[in-house]
C-alpha cells in the first residue's frame, strides 16, 4: 500500500494540477459556475479515484512483493496477477529463478564431480598403499619399521580425506542402528595398535559391555579413531595412558577419552572445534591439521550427539560423545527380572 | 590341499597373495584375463574365492552372482572400497565375508581358515597341521605345543604368538613393538605384560632345558638363540 501510494502520488500531483489549470482557464474566461464546477471537481476526482482503486487492486500483489522481503527461491515462481505489468514482472522472476538454478545446477555437478574425483582417487591410492603394507609385513628391520610407521600416516591422512569428501553426501551414507559400544572401542583400538605401541601410551578400557547407543558404526568409529589419535599425540612422552570410558548421563550415554598429557590452553578451548585451528599445541606438533575436533563435532552434530570437551594444560584433556542409549534388550530386562 | 582362486587386477597384490598363500600349502589360481573369469572357475573348481570389487570389464558383485550360480564354494571378498553399501552389496549378491585393503595377511588368513572349516569341516586333513621349526624345535601352532625332540611343553595362545614371531624371524632380533603388536590381539598388551610373557616363555623353555633360549638385545628387542645346537 505504501509503496503503491508512493508509486502514485506523482500522478496524483499532476492529477490535481491538470484539474485546477483546467478550471483556472474556465474561471480567467468570465465562465464562472461555482455549482457546475464543484460538481466537475468531484466527478473528475471521483473518477480518478476510481481509477487509482482498480489499479490498486489488480497490481496488488506485484506491489506486495515488490515491498516485501523475498524469503524463499520458491515465491518468485508465483504469478501475480494477469495485468500487462504483472505478466512481465512474473517473465522476469521466471528468467532470473532459471538462469539462477542453471548455475546453481553447473556448480553442484562440478563439486559432485570434484567429490566423486576425490573419493575414486583415495581408493586408488589404497592399492599402492596395501602393496606396500603386504611388502613390509615379513620384515622386521627398523628401516621397515620407519616405511611402516609412515604408511600409517598416509593410511590415516588418506581416511580423513574420504571422511571429508563423505561428509557432504553424509544424508545418503549413515545409517542408525544400535551400536554396541564396548566391540567399537574394541575395534578401533585394534586397527590403531601401531599408534598406540609406537607413541608407548596403552589404553585403558572400561566399557561394559551392555552399553549400546542409537548410532553409526562406522562415522562413530572414525570419531572415536580422531580422538584416540589426538589423545596419544598429546600423550606421548608425558603419560603412558588414555582412558576410554562409557558411562550413564541423565538419559543418555557418554562415551568418554581422557588423556592425562598436555592439555589446551584455556583461550584455545573455545575454538578448537574451527577447522583448521592448530593452536598453541599446533605449533609444538607438527602432525596437526586442525581438522580432528572440527570433523568430530561436525559428525556428531549430524548424528544428533552432543560433543563436550575440559582441559587444562599440563594435567589432561577429556572429550566426551553423548548419545542416547538403546534401550535396554530383551534379554537384558529378564535378566534384570530373575 | 585346498584351492584358492584370486581375481585380483592389480598383479602386485596378486603375486602376494599367491606367495603367501603357498607358504601355507595352498594351491592358487589365478585370472589373467577378467573376461574369462567364469571359464577358469568351472575348469578349476577352486575350494574359496578371493574377489577384487573394483575389475575391469564385469565388478566383483556381478562374478560373485555368477559364480553362485555353480557353487556354494566360499566367497571372500577384498576390496579398497569400505562403505557400508557396498559390504551390503556383497553379501546380497552371495559373498561370504568382506576385507577391506589394507589388509593384514593374518586377517586374510584367519578368514580363509574359518570359511574353509565352516564349508568343508575340518581343515586340518587337507592342510597338514602348521608348524614352524628351527634347528629341530618344533612350534605346533593348532596343538599349541612346543617340541624338541621327545620333550613337549604346552603352551597358551599369547606364547604361541611370541615364539611363532621369533622362530619366523629366526636369528634375527625382533623388536618389541612388532611383539606387542602380534600379541594385541582383542585384549592390549602393555609394556609390563610383555615383560611377563617374555619371561614365561622363558620359563617353560628352561624346563625343557633350554636356559638362554630367549636372548634380550639391549635397546632392539628379543632373539631367539638355538643354544640346543651346541649342546647335542
Amino acid at each position: 500500500m505504501k509503496l503503491f501510494l508512493r508509486d502514485q502520488w506523482a500522478f496524483a500531483a499532476f492529477f490535481l494540477v491538470q484539474l485546477i489549470l483546467l478550471l483556472l482557464i474556465f474561471a480567467l474566461d468570465g465562465y464562472w459556475n461555482e455549482s457546475l464546477m464543484i460538481y466537475a471537481v468531484f466527478l473528475s476526482v471521483f473518477f480518478a479515484g476510481a481509477f487509482m482503486v482498480v489499479r490498486y487492486l489488480t497490481h496488488r500483489s506485484v506491489y506486495q512483493r515488490l515491498s516485501n522481503p523475498v524469503e524463499s527461491l520458491e515465491e518468485l515462481m508465483q504469478t501475480h496477477g494477469n495485468a500487462a505489468l504483472s505478466r512481465a514482472l512474473d517473465e522476469t522472476f521466471m528468467e532470473h529463478y532459471r538462469l539462477y538454478k542453471e548455475q546453481l545446477h553447473a556448480y553442484e555437478n562440478k563439486q559432485r564431480d570434484y567429490t566423486t574425483f576425490i573419493q575414486q582417487w583415495v581408493h586408488q591410492m589404497k592399492t599402492p598403499i596395501s602393496v606396500i603394507h603386504l611388502l613390509l609385513q615379513n620384515e622386521d628391520d627398523p628401516t621397515a619399521e620407519s616405511v611402516r610407521e609412515e604408511v600409517d600416516r598416509i593410511k590415516r591422512g588418506l581416511e580423513t580425506v574420504l571422511y571429508i569428501a563423505r561428509l557432504d553426501r553424509f544424508e545418503q551414507d549413515f545409517l542408525i542402528e544400535p551400536v554396541t559400544l564396548h566391540s567399537l572401542a574394541q575395534n578401533v583400538l585394534a586397527e590403531n595398535k601401531r599408534l598406540f605401541i609406537r607413541n608407548q601410551v596403552y589404553p585403558e578400557l572400561k566399557v561394559d559391555g551392555h552399553w549400546r547407543v542409537e548410532s553409526d558404526e562406522k562415522w562413530l568409529s572414525f570419531v572415536l579413531t580422531q580422538l584416540l589419535t589426538n589423545a596419544v599425540r598429546y600423550s606421548a612422552g608425558k603419560s603412558n595412558k588414555v582412558t576410554i570410558r562409557a558411562y550413564e548421563l541423565g538419559p543418555s550415554v557418554a562415551l568418554e577419552v581422557q588423556d592425562y598429557g598436555i592439555g589446551i590452553p584455556p583461550e584455545d578451548t573455545r575454538r578448537v572445534y574451527q577447522p583448521y585451528f592448530t593452536g598453541e599445541n599446533g605449533r609444538k606438533y607438527p602432525e596437526s591439521t586442525g581438522m580432528g575436533l572440527y570433523l568430530v563435532k561436525e559428525i556428531c552434530g549430524r548424528l544428533h550427539h552432543g560433543v563436550e570437551l575440559e582441559s587444562e594444560v599440563g594435567v589432561g584433556t577429556t572429550v566426551r560423545i553423548i548419545m542416547s542409549a538403546v534401550l535396554p534388550t530383551l534379554q537384558d530386562r529378564k535378566k534384570a527380572e530373575s | 590341499m585346498s584351492t584358492i582362486m584370486i581375481v585380483e587386477d592389480d598383479p602386485k597384490i596378486n603375486q602376494l597373495l599367491q606367495n603367501q598363500l603357498e607358504k601355507y600349502g595352498y594351491h592358487t589360481v589365478n585370472v589373467e584375463h577378467f573376461d574369462r573369469v567364469m571359464d577358469v572357475f568351472t575348469e578349476v573348481r577352486p575350494d574359496l574365492v578371493l574377489l577384487d570389487v573394483n575389475l575391469p570389464k564385469f565388478d566383483g558383485f556381478y562374478w560373485c552372482r555368477q559364480m553362485r550360480q555353480e557353487s556354494n564354494c566360499p566367497i571372500l571378498f577384498i576390496s579398497a572400497r569400505d562403505s557400508k553399501m557396498d559390504q551390503v552389496m556383497a553379501l546380497e549378491n552371495g559373498a561370504d565375508d568382506y576385507i577391506t585393503k589394507p589388509f593384514d595377511y593374518d586377517v586374510v588368513m584367519a578368514k580363509i581358515r574359518s570359511q574353509l572349516r565352516r564349508a568343508y569341516g575340518l581343515y586340518a586333513p587337507q592342510e597338514g597341521e602348521r608348524t614352524v621349526e628351527v634347528a629341530g624345535l618344533k612350534l605346533f601352532l593348532e596343538r599349541m605345543e612346543l617340541s624338541i625332540h621327545d620333550n613337549k611343553v604346552e603352551l597358551s595362545k599369547k606364547e604361541v604368538l611370541l615364539l611363532e614371531a621369533l622362530m619366523n624371524q629366526y636369528p634375527r632380533v625382533v623388536s618389541r613393538e612388532r611383539l606387542l603388536e602380534k600379541l594385541w590381539d582383542e585384549q592390549f598388551v602393555d609394556e609390563n605384560t610383555l615383560n611377563v610373557y617374555i619371561t614365561r616363555v622363558r620359563g617353560k623353555l628352561k624346563d625343557m632345558g633350554l636356559e638362554g633360549a630367549v636372548e634380550t638385545v639391549r635397546g632392539s628387542g628379543y632373539r631367539l638363540k638355538a643354544v640346543w645346537e651346541d649342546g647335542q
